[in-house]
């Protein structure tokens, strides 16, 4: 999801450890990572904290593949930061490793607890246990090309509400000619599918895990038919030859280039489009289920704490920062959504008004919880990334199904349990 | 190994204290070969051996588990499918590069009109690493934005854009192309040093008695190259079963799992699922398995040749 998706747009800008803000004072000075994705806006919020208290943060950026190990080989060398922006799918797994400090009674003790991002809130939580609360936000939303649809005589302003509306105006699009596709997805890549995918199978009623995330549950009417949509507009050609193969790297870039007419994006896309590709005219939406109704992947980073840190009261401090209205405000204009529902609306007042359909779409977002989910979902070998590729290319979509709905069980199964 | 052995023997029959002092010269002047030997390949490979023997999660509590990862490894049916499409690949790859680095030898040996500019040209990609050169080849691949399916597209050969990466055949034998063209003037380079080795002379005296080229090819050139054969065999080899950037760049271990090598299974292991535990006791394995093969390919460099 956002670790492959944004990390391409920044990433390459960064490729080594770099940005240590704000000088050591007499205070304690607590030591944050962050990966790659949150280049944008980290620094800025480090450095404004920096200004306005005694206690400093030092800040670290890492590029988003490196992190998780580098940070369990700091871990064991007694070098961890001492609290760190993780992406929220992988809190679970840090919980269950004994990896996090329980910040339960804190996060409880916080006025607004109720209203953060449920989506961070849930994966935060490992058994009844608080540990990790919201920090940046990015839900999917699918997003059109408003030129594109003007020139196939389609009304420009009023984006797809259901699958149907999708290929049908998909077809227009496509019927322009030349260098012009209807449709984009990445069709080799877990985390892109299970970010823009999976919430067109939860808006029409289904799920590809339990809520507790013990069961893979695959074999669904509404996983058939989201297939079936992407299967009839790869055959009639709506879809680039290249997404058989693009394992993430174009997944922002091919509607970047102006000739896709619909493609399933994230809340990122907004703030890369505007700065990098103006030119391009674009509207957001959400991800429809079959029949109207819509889902989204609520992603981002969570806020969790070294265990045994001894710089806690900093630590806090920051996040306290984080959530005020000077804090949310930042982070909404440098490339997160906010994560306070109560002041979403007042922190984005004043930006592009297409933040607040996904700043809507990440409040009513799910995000699957498991412990396993790297080895499920966004490995690209793992069961996941295989199942899409063939059931979206492929001949046998039944064998498939069958063959990804065993695979992720038995992974399921095997996971350590703590 | 033997060789030194065999030199350092004698030296002791001679003066103690001067061969004593040569020898502790001789210690010192290794000391920093032997130092970096230790510090970043033997320390290292016992801590492996270490951790494959550990329930060593990338996080969390670690536990000794004796031999139980071994065990693991014998019922793991997705490594040794690696293991085979490894296999596979390291003949098919070590053959092909011997097929054009061989003619590309014979034709630069010899000093002629432009050597130094074919030799320039045929090493040059050899000098680029195996992830820019992945970096590239997956560029020229792409069917969209790429080189060679647009071109086959736009010159009529094929009728609407293939995708070379989506099924297995088109895909391997890609990257079979690019690790030729990226290794082939390597080894080309080896190859002709071998050639250059062999007395002029012999060949002149085969002429004289009326041998072929053909017949000279097989019975001077190829048994005084033994050496240099062997030598670049093992190169190859050992390159070739340690594959990983290539598929790892520009396939993703894919179409569908089906070129997924050894290493990448322990990139895998390790880093994905988090088991380093149990990719130490992958890498053991392989480490095993890359020993067995070099010390077979040694043997043949031990054979006596006909003139040396």
């Amino acid at each position: 999801m956002r670790t492959i998706i944004t990390g391409l747009a920044f990433a390459a800008s960064i490729f080594s450890t770099l940005a240590t803000v704000g000088p050591a004072a007499a205070a304690e000075t607590a030591n944050i990572w962050v990966r790659a994705d949150g280049s944008n806006f980290m620094p800025r919020i480090v450095d404004a904290f920096n200004k306005g208290h005694e206690n400093q943060v030092k800040l670290d950026i890492i590029p988003n593949a490196e992190i998780i190990p580098k940070y369990g080989a700091a871990a064991a060398g007694g070098t961890a930061p001492d609290a760190l922006s993780l992406d929220l799918i992988y809190t679970p797994s840090f919980a269950a490793a004994g990896q996090l400090e329980d910040i339960t009674d804190w996060a409880k003790s916080l006025p607004y607890f109720n209203s953060l991002s449920p989506a961070h809130v849930k994966t935060g939580t490992y058994k009844g246990r608080i540990y990790g609360l919201p920090f940046s936000a990015d839900s999917s939303v699918l997003i059109w090309n408003k030129k594109l649809f003007k020139q196939a005589g389609l009304d420009p302003e009023k984006g797809p509400t259901n699958w149907a509306e999708i290929e049908a105006y998909a077809e227009k699009v496509n019927a322009l000619g030349g260098d012009t596709k209807g449709f984009y997805f990445s069709g080799n890549c877990g985390g892109c599918n299970i970010f823009t995918f999976t919430p067109l199978i939860w808006a029409s009623g289904g799920d590809i895990l339990t809520e507790d995330g013990s069961k893979a549950t695959l074999d669904s009417p509404q996983l058939r038919g989201a297939i079936d949509l992407y299967r009839s507009m790869v055959k009639k050609d709506l879809v680039p030859a290249g997404a058989q193969t693009d394992t993430g790297s174009n997944f922002f870039a091919a509607f970047a280039a102006g000739n896709i007419g619909i493609s399933p994006s994230g809340a990122f896309a907004i703030g890369a489009l505007n700065t990098q590709y103006p030119d391009i005219d674009y509207g957001v939406t959400f991800l429809p289920g079959k029949d109207g109704g819509w889902s989204s992947f609520a992603g981002g980073d969570n806020f969790v704490v070294t265990k045994g840190t001894t710089k806690i009261a900093v630590v806090k401090e920051f996040l306290d920062f984080a959530y005020s209205l000077e804090g949310q405000t930042i982070l909404a204009k440098y490339g997160s959504l906010p994560v306070r529902g109560d002041i979403a609306n007042e922190a984005l007042k004043d930006l592009d008004p297409r933040y607040k359909i996904a700043a809507e779409a990440m409040a009513k977002g799910r995000t699957p919880y498991s412990v396993v989910f790297n080895d499920l979902i966004n490995s690209a070998n793992g069961p996941w990334n295989q199942m899409v590729n063939e059931v979206f290319f492929g001949e046998d979509v039944d064998g498939a199904i069958a063959n990804a709905q065993e695979t992720m069980q038995s992974i399921i199964d095997s996971a350590p349990q703590q | 190994m033997t060789s030194i052995a065999a030199i350092s023997t004698p030296a002791r029959r001679r003066k103690l204290v001067g061969a004593g002092r040569r020898q502790w010269i001789g210690l010192l002047y290794v000391a920093p070969a032997v130092a970096l030997v230790v510090v970043f390949f033997i320390i290292p490979l016992c801590m492996t051996a270490w951790m494959s023997l550990h329930n060593w999660p990338l996080m969390g509590a670690r536990s000794f588990i004796g031999l139980d990862n071994y065990w693991a490894i014998l019922r793991d049916t997705r490594f040794w499918n690696a293991l085979r499409f490894t296999g596979y690949y390291t003949v098919v790859v070590t053959i092909a590069i011997f097929v054009v680095a061989f003619p590309l030898a014979l034709f630069i040996e010899r000093p002629r009109q432009m050597t130094g500019f074919y030799r320039t040209s045929f090493f040059m990609p050899a000098v680029i690493g195996f992830a820019s050169a992945s970096l590239l080849w997956s560029w020229l691949l792409n069917v969209d934005s790429g080189l060679f399916s647009p071109a086959a597209f736009e010159l009529g050969l094929t009728e609407k854009k293939v995708n070379l990466l989506a099924t297995f055949q088109p895909a391997f034998w890609s990257i079979i192309a690019m690790v030729v063209w990226k290794v082939a003037g390597f080894t080309m380079i080896i190859l002709m040093t071998g050639l250059q080795s062999i007395p002029p002379d012999l060949q002149e005296a085969a002429m004289i008695d009326g041998a072929g080229p053909l017949a000279r090819f097989r019975a001077i050139t190829l048994p005084l190259m033994r050496r240099t054969l062997a030598l670049a065999l093992i190169l190859s080899v050992a390159g070739s079963v340690l594959a990983f950037d290539q598929f790892y760049i520009i396939l993703r271990g894919g179409p569908r799992n089906q070129t997924l090598t050894a290493v990448y299974w322990i990139f895998n292991q390790s880093f994905v699922s988090f088991k380093l535990g149990y990719g130490a006791a992958l890498s053991m394995i392989l480490l095993v398995i890359l020993v067995a093969l070099s010390l077979i390919q040694l043997r043949l460099l031990r054979q006596p040749e006909g003139v040396d």
